[in-house]
This record gives structure tokens, sequence and C-alpha cells, in this order.
């Protein structure tokens, strides 16, 4: 990409551009390092870390959804549910 | 990502909805890691850097106010914390230089000061990456406020303007450091391959 203002302060543009070039390619992220890291999980874990636990807190929040809390809710009342009726003090007779 | 789709993700980030965060740091983590590595020099600390620069866009994300893009905000911090971990590393290894008798010999490095490696291989020397390498190791050696504004420029391809804004100079500044950048890569480079680039 050239600017306008690139050609404002005495500069050669071929030996720019073969300049620009060079960097370009010396500083490209292959001739650095093998390969990008991917950085969601640590960054969700630092957050977890110092958020003590308000934030990414089990995990959860790394996936896609917040249905696990809907489903999780959801069983935890069915549990009790049928634990009311199984062991509730009803008078049969 | 285009400024609308910013402002919706960022009015979700606001409100610390944990799957945008996520998409964000998926949407620049690539950009944020090859910035940091350009600028650092190290893998192992880019990684490290650049997730420090997500952890402070959680942190300080209310306090973006909407005057420029997200990504120059982000840009913003990750070149402060770039500059501040150069700092550290800097002092760190001028705290603990071995004693003259005992180095090597050796071509000066920016490994020396904490990052990008030695240059002189002499199986590279043979190769076409000769100059990638000396180019890599002379932009360790501008001054870091110049670095940033050639990166920014002849890498990243940002515009002045933009530079601007991430650096917190006037375009002028921005202009004339990276024509000083320029000109002394150039220098260092020439130097070192004993040729012009052309």
């Amino acid at each position: 990409m050239t600017d306008a203002g690139d050609d404002q302060l005495e500069e050669d543009p071929r030996e720019r551009d073969a300049m620009r070039q060079l960097l370009k390619r010396s500083l490209a992220v292959e001739a650095l390092t093998k390969e990008s890291p991917e950085l969601v999980a640590g960054v969700q874990r630092r957050i977890r870390q110092r958020s003590r636990g308000r934030f990414f807190a089990d995990g959860w929040g790394t996936t896609q959804s917040r249905v696990s809390y809907f489903l999780v809710g959801l069983m935890t009342l069915m549990v009790a549910i049928v634990a009311y009726f199984a062991l509730g003090p009803w008078d049969m007779r | 990502m285009s400024d609308d789709a910013d402002a919706g993700l960022i009015d979700r980030l606001v409100l610390r909805d944990e799957r945008a965060f996520t998409a964000l740091v998926k949407a620049y983590e690539r950009r944020i890691f090859a910035l940091v590595l350009r600028m650092i020099g190290n893998p192992a600390e880019a990684e490290d850097l650049a997730q420090e620069v997500f952890v402070q866009v959680f942190k300080a994300i209310g306090s973006f106010r909407r005057e420029s893009k997200l990504s120059t905000w982000i840009y913003r911090i990750a070149i402060n914390l770039c500059k501040n971990r150069s700092k550290y590393l800097r002092a760190r290894h001028s705290g603990d230089q071995e004693p003259l008798d005992a180095q090597p010999e050796r071509a000066p490095t920016m490994e020396s000061r904490g990052s990008y490696s030695d240059i002189a291989r002499p199986d590279d020397m043979a190769s076409g990456k000769q100059a990638e390498r000396i180019v890599q190791q002379a932009i360790g050696e501008l001054e870091p406020s110049f670095r940033e504004c050639l990166i920014l420029r002849d890498v990243e391809d940002l515009s002045y303007e933009d530079i601007g804004e991430i650096t917190g100079l006037p375009e002028g500044t921005v202009k004339s450091r990276i024509h000083r950048a320029r000109a002394q890569l150039r220098e260092i480079v020439e130097r070192a391959l004993g040729e012009k680039i052309r």
C-alpha cells in the first residue's frame, strides 16, 4: 500500500518498495515462528483466575451456548419433584 | 470485521458477554499475535503478551469510547504492552550480562536483549534467508518508537491516521519516524549485506 505522504519525504519509491517487501517477508509470522498459537483457552483461564471465577467460571463459558446451565437447572428441578412425590408425607390410607 | 458488526460486538462485550468475548479473541488473535511477535521477536513472549492484550481488552472494554475503530483501540493496547515488555526485557537482560571474556564470539543480536534470534547461522548465510535474518536482527536494533511506526505502516499496512491514533503521535511525527526508521533499517541491512537493496 502506498500513500501520498510516503512520497513527500525524499525517498526513491523503488528502493522504498524493495525495502518494504523485504521487511514484510522477514517479519511474516511464518518467518518468525512455526505456527500461530490459539489464544482463547489461555485468555479465558487468565480471566477466570483474575476474576476469581466470576467470568469463564467453570469451563462452560468456553462452550458455544448457555444450554448447559438450562439443562442442569431443569434436571435438578425434575429430581426435586420426583423426590417430593416419592418421599413426601403422603397418607395413602 | 465491519463497523456495524463491531458496534454489535462492543455492546455485548460491555455487558460482559463471554461468547462475544470469545468471538472477539478468535477474530483478532492471529493479527494481534502477529503484531506482538513482530514487535518483540520471541514467539513464547509474544504468545504470553498477546493473551495479556485480550485480558486488558476484557478489563477495559467499558472505557472504550467508540471514537476510534475497535481494531485501532486493541492495537493501541497491544503496542503499549509491547513497549512495557520491551523495557522490562531490556532491563532484565542488561542486569544479567555475562562478563565480556565469557561471551563466545558472535554477531550482536536482539536475542541478547530478549528477542529475535541470532542471524549468524552458516546454513542461512548460504541460503536466501540471509537477508531476512539480517532484517529481523536490524529491526530489533531500531529505536522502539521508530520500530512500532515502521511495523504498523510497512508490515501491518495501516494508514498514518490509524498509526497516529494507536501511538498517540501527530501524523507529521509518525511520517518522520517512519522515514527515519526506513533509513536506519536500510543502512543497517545494506552494511550487513554489503550491497544496496533495490
